[in-house]
């Protein structure tokens, strides 16, 4: 699994969403982030592995609590791929517009667009 | 190209073509059209490199040649229904993500939309492309409403 299939996978849960939102606002521990949930420690401990595994959030090795710390860049590889989606149909579109006036120019001698 | 709100799952794109409706949906499905438009700015779809097998189970694949350095990318996706000059269903065995065109007559112009659905969840609405783009913040406020409507459920 490619790293940005990992990010879309941790991020098609709501509760991880969630979680990736609370961090957005800052650090938490395990115990912050499991308090507006109704779900049991362990619980959220598995959504923070899946995160972790994703690379989206990343969690202190030496400080007692543990805090976990959201990972921009990774939601930045996120945005990239969206964009890029975007973009490419986009452009294709703008092709498809010029070849469908290419194609049909007999019957519309006044078309103005000459590219190809 | 409009991008309307979508739903949790989904992200759509329309285009209006200057075209009538057969034509357009020929285009989207037969590779001496596909030729001249799949690959977006700076990128060939050299006829010989696209396939299509245009019933459902059939292949659609396409190799995408960036013109400048000559990198080739191979797109393969899964009809899963045909019904012209209508609509066009594929899926990306890959990532699951299936892409639904949808072909509207308007009198002579045409309306595609492109309806893209098990989109990854970052893709998924406006806001969330939005807040991915431009500000965490909003995506922040965006992910937190989408866990708290949703209920566990995608």
């Amino acid at each position: 699994m490619s790293v940005l299939d990992a990010t879309f996978t941790a991020l098609a849960d709501p509760t991880r969403r969630a979680i990736v939102a609370r961090l957005a606002l800052g650090d938490a521990t395990v115990n912050e982030l499991a308090e507006p949930f109704d779900m049991s420690l362990p619980a959220v401990s598995k959504h923070l592995k899946v995160l972790e595994r994703s690379g989206l959030i990343s969690r202190s090795r030496h400080a007692q609590y543990r805090p976990c710390h959201l990972e921009r860049e990774a939601l930045d590889v996120a945005a990239d791929w969206i964009e890029e989606n975007r973009r490419i149909w986009s452009e294709r579109f703008d092709k498809l517009d010029r070849h469908l006036r290419d194609i049909q120019r007999p019957a519309k001698p006044h078309e103005e667009d000459q590219t190809r | 190209m409009t991008d309307h709100p979508a739903g949790a799952d989904e992200l759509i794109f329309t285009r209006v073509f200057d075209a009538p409706r057969d034509l357009v949906f020929r285009c989207m499905l037969e590779p001496e059209h596909l030729t001249h438009f799949w690959g977006p700015a700076g990128v060939s779809t050299p006829l010989d490199k696209i396939s299509v097998d245009a019933r459902p189970g059939g292949v659609f694949e396409a190799v995408m040649v960036n013109d400048a350095d000559g990198s080739a990318y191979r797109m393969r996706v899964i009809y899963d229904e045909i019904v012209a000059p209508e609509r066009l269903v594929w899926t990306d065995p890959g990532s699951g993500m299936t892409t639904t065109s949808t072909f509207t007559d308007l009198g002579g112009r045409t309306e595609v939309r492109i309806h893209q659905a098990r989109v990854p969840a970052p893709m998924r609405a406006p806001e969330a492309q939005a807040g991915f783009a431009t500000s965490l913040d909003r995506l922040a406020a965006h992910l937190a409403r989408l866990a708290s409507n949703e209920g566990g459920t995608i």
